[in-house]
């Protein structure tokens, strides 16, 4: 057993934390700065920094330099997730892009798509959405039916995609179309890349139970995309969703539990605020779900050997993801409980400002849906880590 | 970064996984468990973990042991706690670990060597006084040595020091005792200070943890396997999905309380005592097994069916074993007071 990283590591993470402290005003950090933005000011604030941040050297830390990445180690990666929290650090505006489509691009692309578009979305010159899921198809993607239909160069695009993250700002949306005609379930899809600045594409944010918007739908009236503008095979889009969605696998828990850990403090300061911090019933449940936290924490250094050594995580993703999510949740329903009478109240007491923490308990109604939904993750686990019948 | 066993230290587990499977299978378990007046304690199996050195893993190099860590002696409760195996293998090796942290270089000279061979058999009293006596030993009766500890310290007490009484109770893979002493009786440890209890208790702890998990693990495995078969309405059980979910759920729990079983013993190997990380690394793990295993064993019975009621069918092994570890060492409740002491203040 040995739990700490190497000197390189550790010396990028000095390197890291002196950006970092130096680069984020102290005005950022203040609780409510972000939310009290109007959302499109924030949102450049946001894509600006990131890109500075970028230019600095501090993105993409495990992608080939020669596509503007860092070219770290896993445990470089890890070490960043932690100390972009813990920095209060800005929320990426290029979330699906950098998680999915530039692995995947690295992975199955062309030479010309790394170069086209990797450094851009690193420098946020092109915000990526992501068109997956559609109405009629959620956690059955396979029943999606936005239709590609070749016409000369182009295929033209009709459909619809829901729950796209960052609708409102994208610039070009990596999309299943489903491009050949009479093709059902997983055969016949494409990952076409298209550009939502046409006329045939119309973004429209979606409200949430929470009040904000952070998703949004996408609607395509005859859409045009050149048919080179294709990730993978023409047709084989099924397999490159999946080796796209299999890039999540990697992801540690790290960032996670150390903000999960920093809300669970903030809790007991609110418990303590209201004097129910002495309540043995709430200091057991606080316990339980502190217990599930530092669970998260070792289950994420577990990962982070495992990818390290090389192994393929497979279906054992859908715990880390089943871990962070449930507890998450678990810890935001403790928080109400710690409320109380009071608990749909944004200040239970004068000074006492809770709107930020209703809205992450809001949010956290939201993260065992979105990802793989906790009921697909635990078949998942069942059939193809345990290997019980389908 | 590394959070896992070494390959020595896999190889070792499976050795001793191997070991009990080939010589003190459920089919010997069950002879035990169905002897409630005998002593618990099969001579077979002792001589073999002192042999295979499952006694000496913390014992020092140069007391004749293997001078190992709590990384390497939690792997081994893990796999007797898989096998439901009997034995003062715990009270032996925290006996060792009693003397070892607390007494003097003859004390450890006279009892080390004998703890690690397994020619001594050791246990530990911590629930009691030498006013009250101590409640729940484990096999005290066969005990040469007893290490005990109270307000005043730790002491060591012979067999011939001490009264013991059987205590009835309905996990038959173990043996407990009360024990009362004579007054005055017993040797002092000069280092039984607080901190030193404080740090057998959290070894205890781990080990019991270890136990804990080993015993979930292996409900689980038998539990998916059996579901994976049985056939009922012209499919596998298994094969519907609120009972798949439930064990994928399980799955994830015992994978969690793995891990935290493997930090908190690393922790108490690094060296730094028993700093508050450390205490809320033990109390996590004993808490986190304790409540995994209740729930396993549960659902193995549950999700047998009524063969898994039956007294032929050895769920209720891996039930009553989890059953009373889960109350040994510190219970959930008390680990999670524990918790919300560390993490409030």
């Amino acid at each position: 057993m040995d739990l700490t990283y190497t000197a390189d590591e550790e010396a990028f993470r000095a390197e890291l934390r002196e950006w970092l402290s130096a680069n984020i005003p102290e005005e950022w950090v203040k609780p409510g700065f972000w939310r009290n933005l109007p959302e499109a000011e924030a949102f450049e604030l946001r894509r600006n920094w990131e890109r500075e941040k970028a230019l600095a050297g501090f993105a993409g830390i495990q992608w080939p330099v020669e596509y503007g990445g860092r070219g770290g180690t896993p445990g470089m990666k890890a070490i960043y997730d932690e100390e972009m929290v813990l920095a209060h650090a800005p929320q990426t505006v290029n979330a699906l892009g950098l998680t999915f489509l530039a692995p995947t691009i690295m992975a199955i692309g062309t030479e010309e798509q790394r170069k086209e578009i990797i450094g851009p979305m690193l420098r946020n010159e092109v915000i990526w959405c992501q068109g997956f899921s559609e109405p009629g198809a959620g956690s059955d993607l396979a029943a999606l039916s936005t239709k590609g239909v070749r016409d000369g160069d182009d295929f033209v695009v009709n459909g619809q995609k829901v729950w796209t993250t960052n609708a409102m700002h994208g610039d070009k949306i990596f999309t299943l179309v489903r491009t050949e005609a009479g093709s059902e379930r997983h055969k016949g899809i494409s990952m076409l890349l298209i550009d939502m600045d046409q006329p045939g594409v119309e973004a429209r944010p979606l409200k949430q139970m929470s009040g904000a918007s952070e998703f949004g739908e996408v609607f395509f009236t005859d859409a045009r995309v050149p048919a080179d503008q294709c990730l993978g095979e023409i047709g084989e889009g099924w397999r490159t969703a999946m080796l796209l969605l299999s890039f999540e696998r990697g992801a540690s828990g790290m960032s996670q539990y150390t903000e999960f850990r920093r809300q669970y403090d903030d809790i007991v300061g609110v418990a303590r605020a209201l004097g129910r911090d002495q309540d043995p019933v709430l200091r057991d449940k606080l316990a339980r779900v502190l217990t599930e936290l530092e669970c998260l924490r070792y289950h994420s250094m577990h990962v982070l050997t495992q990818v390290e050594q090389g192994r393929d995580l497979g279906s054992e993703a859908s715990m880390t993801k089943l871990q962070w999510s449930e507890t998450y949740q678990d810890l935001w329903e403790v928080f109400d409980d710690v409320l109380g009478a009071d608990v749909t109240l944004s200040e239970p007491v004068p000074g006492l400002d809770l709107a930020a923490f209703h809205a992450e308990a809001m949010w956290s109604r939201s993260v065992t849906i979105w990802g793989g939904s906790s009921q697909v993750q635990r078949s998942i686990v069942a059939e193809r880590v345990l290997g019980l019948p389908r | 970064m590394y959070f896992a066993l070494t390959d020595d230290q896999r190889d070792f587990s499976r050795a001793v996984r191997d070991f009990l499977r080939a010589r003190f299978d459920l089919e010997a378990v069950r002879g035990v468990v169905e002897d409630p007046e005998g002593d618990g304690h099969p001579a077979a199996l002792w001589s073999a973990m002192g042999e295979q050195g499952w006694l000496a893993v913390l014992v020092p190099e140069e007391r004749d042991g293997l001078g190992l860590g709590m990384v390497d002696a939690q792997a081994i409760a893990r796999e007797l706690g898989a096998g439901v195996a009997p034995g003062p293998w715990r009270g032996t090796v925290l006996a060792a670990e009693a003397i070892r942290l607390a007494g003097s270089g003859s004390q450890q000279e006279q009892w080390l060597p004998k703890l690690a061979s397994g020619e001594a058999v050791g246990a530990l009293a911590t629930r009691g006084s030498s006013e009250n006596g101590w409640q729940g030993v484990e096999y005290a009766q066969v005990a040469d040595v007893i290490v005990a500890a109270d307000g005043a310290g730790l002491r060591i007490l012979r067999h011939d020091e001490i009264t013991t009484r059987a205590l009835a109770g309905y996990d038959a893979t173990t043996r407990l005792s009360s024990v009362a002493l004579a007054e005055g009786a017993g040797e002092p440890l000069p280092g039984g200070t607080a901190e030193v209890l404080d740090e057998l208790a959290a070894r205890a702890a781990v080990l019991v943890a270890a136990d804990l998990v080993g015993i979930s693990r292996e409900a689980l495995t038998r539990t998916v396997d059996y579901d994976r078969e049985r056939k009922q309405f012209g499919v596998p059980v298994g094969s519907f999905q609120a009972l798949k979910h439930s064990m994928a759920d399980l799955h994830v729990g015992v994978t969690m309380a793995e891990h935290a079983v493997l930090y908190a013993a690393h922790a108490l190997d690094s060296g730094s005592g028993m700093d508050d990380s450390t205490a809320l690394a033990v109390a996590v793990a004993k808490a986190k097994a304790s409540d995994i295993a209740l729930q396993v064993t549960g659902a193995m019975i549950q999700y047998h069916g009524g063969i898994g009621y039956t007294w032929e069918h050895e769920a209720h092994f891996f039930f009553k074993r989890a059953k009373r570890l889960a109350g040994t060492a510190g219970t959930a409740d008390e680990q999670r007071r524990r918790i919300a002491e560390l993490t409030m203040n």
